[in-house]
């Protein structure tokens, strides 16, 4: 799973930065973005192989921002993440187009195992 | 009305424990991935293919540390808030009462990227309500002025001791604002009908006026 490039857009800078780095030593290429709109900047000028999207943010909403990162690439896998006890909003974001949805706090295998699946499942879309 | 304000109140508690969970789980979220750092970082240091992590170590440590701070705050915030429903009528130190709300709600306010204060207040200003209802209002007072105008904005709570009233002032940081157009905004808006309607279930009363952008309240 060399070169895998993947963006992880959420507000709580601490959470996105050590799961950089952690993907980082896992081989993966990571890039942060604060922000929904940050993110969708980010997405419209270099490319990703998946994005990793919290639900629940300051200004644009993670279902917003996955409504416009839809808009630039249809084939862009994004898998959400919520802090929510339900998973309402993890599917609502399943049935506007992303791949899974994962709860916090995370399981890192667990995370890597959506990216891989969602890769694979890319690859055949 | 009576029917629609007991309604409001588990409404009003759920939302706020459900916005200050989901920041917990964030805390718990950031100390999870933190020490999973700290256990890649001693895994791959043992295995020889890693050296000087001790700065990386001690930047993981720092954050556990500062999350766990962030984490008690929350909880304690909670806690007592949560208890401010154990009696419809008592006395409450409005200022620490509003302090705890705000500081709770933090979260669902910069979601809608308002920014809310409250100035310290040196005389301890008690009054005897329900503790709920009374806090129900002053997060519809703030919610009326983020929904009704820009809520890119900050807004002020300033706790007033007056001879013989205690008030609140709901400011909405904009001077550019004219009085015409922010009473019409703020009472033509469904807010302000919900929030005269439920001071009247406490003896306040709510007013726009031309001395500041924003709601008063005071105690009857």
């Amino acid at each position: 799973m060399d070169n895998i490039k993947v963006l992880l857009i959420d507000d709580e800078i601490e959470f996105v930065e050590t799961l950089a780095e952690r993907l980082e030593l896992r081989g993966y290429t990571s890039k942060i973005a604060q922000d929904g709109e940050s993110g969708i900047s980010m997405i419209a000028n270099e490319s990703f192989d998946v994005v990793i999207l919290d639900l629940m943010m300051p200004g644009l909403s993670g279902l917003d921002t996955l409504r416009q990162i839809k808009e630039i690439d249809k084939a862009l896998p994004v898998i959400m993440l919520t802090g929510h006890g339900s998973t309402k909003d993890g599917m609502e974001g399943m049935r506007m187009g992303a791949v899974d949805f994962l709860m916090k706090p995370l399981d890192i295998n667990e995370l890597l195992e959506k990216i891989k699946l969602a890769l694979n499942e890319s690859l055949k879309g | 009305m009576q029917v629609e304000i007991s309604n409001d109140k588990p409404a009003f508690l759920g939302k706020v424990t459900a916005s200050v969970t989901h920041d917990i789980q964030n805390v718990l979220a950031i100390i999870k991935e933190t020490s999973g750092l700290m256990e890649d970082l001693f895994l791959m240091h043992q295995s020889g293919n890693l050296e000087n992590i001790e700065e990386k170590i001690g930047t993981c440590i720092k954050t556990i540390k500062k999350q766990t701070y962030r984490g008690v705050k929350l909880t304690s915030g909670l806690n007592g808030f949560a208890h401010t429903a154990d009696t419809s009528q008592g006395a409450i130190n409005i200022f620490e009462t509003l302090e705890r709300m705000i500081s709770i709600t933090e979260r669902l306010f910069k979601q809608k990227g308002a920014d809310v204060s409250i100035l310290e207040c040196k005389k301890a200003c008690s009054v005897d309500t329900d503790p709920v209802l009374f806090q129900l209002i002053a997060f519809a007072c703030i919610e009326c002025l983020i929904d009704n105008f820009d809520a890119r904005a900050s807004i002020t709570l300033d706790i007033q001791s007056l001879a013989d009233q205690t008030a609140i002032q709901f400011l909405y940081n904009d001077d550019t604002l004219t009085y015409e157009d922010y009473n019409q905004q703020i009472t033509h808006s469904d807010q302000w009908i919900k929030i005269t309607a439920l001071c009247e279930q406490i003896s306040l009363s709510a007013e726009v006026t031309a001395d500041f952008p924003g709601i008063f309240l005071f105690f009857k």
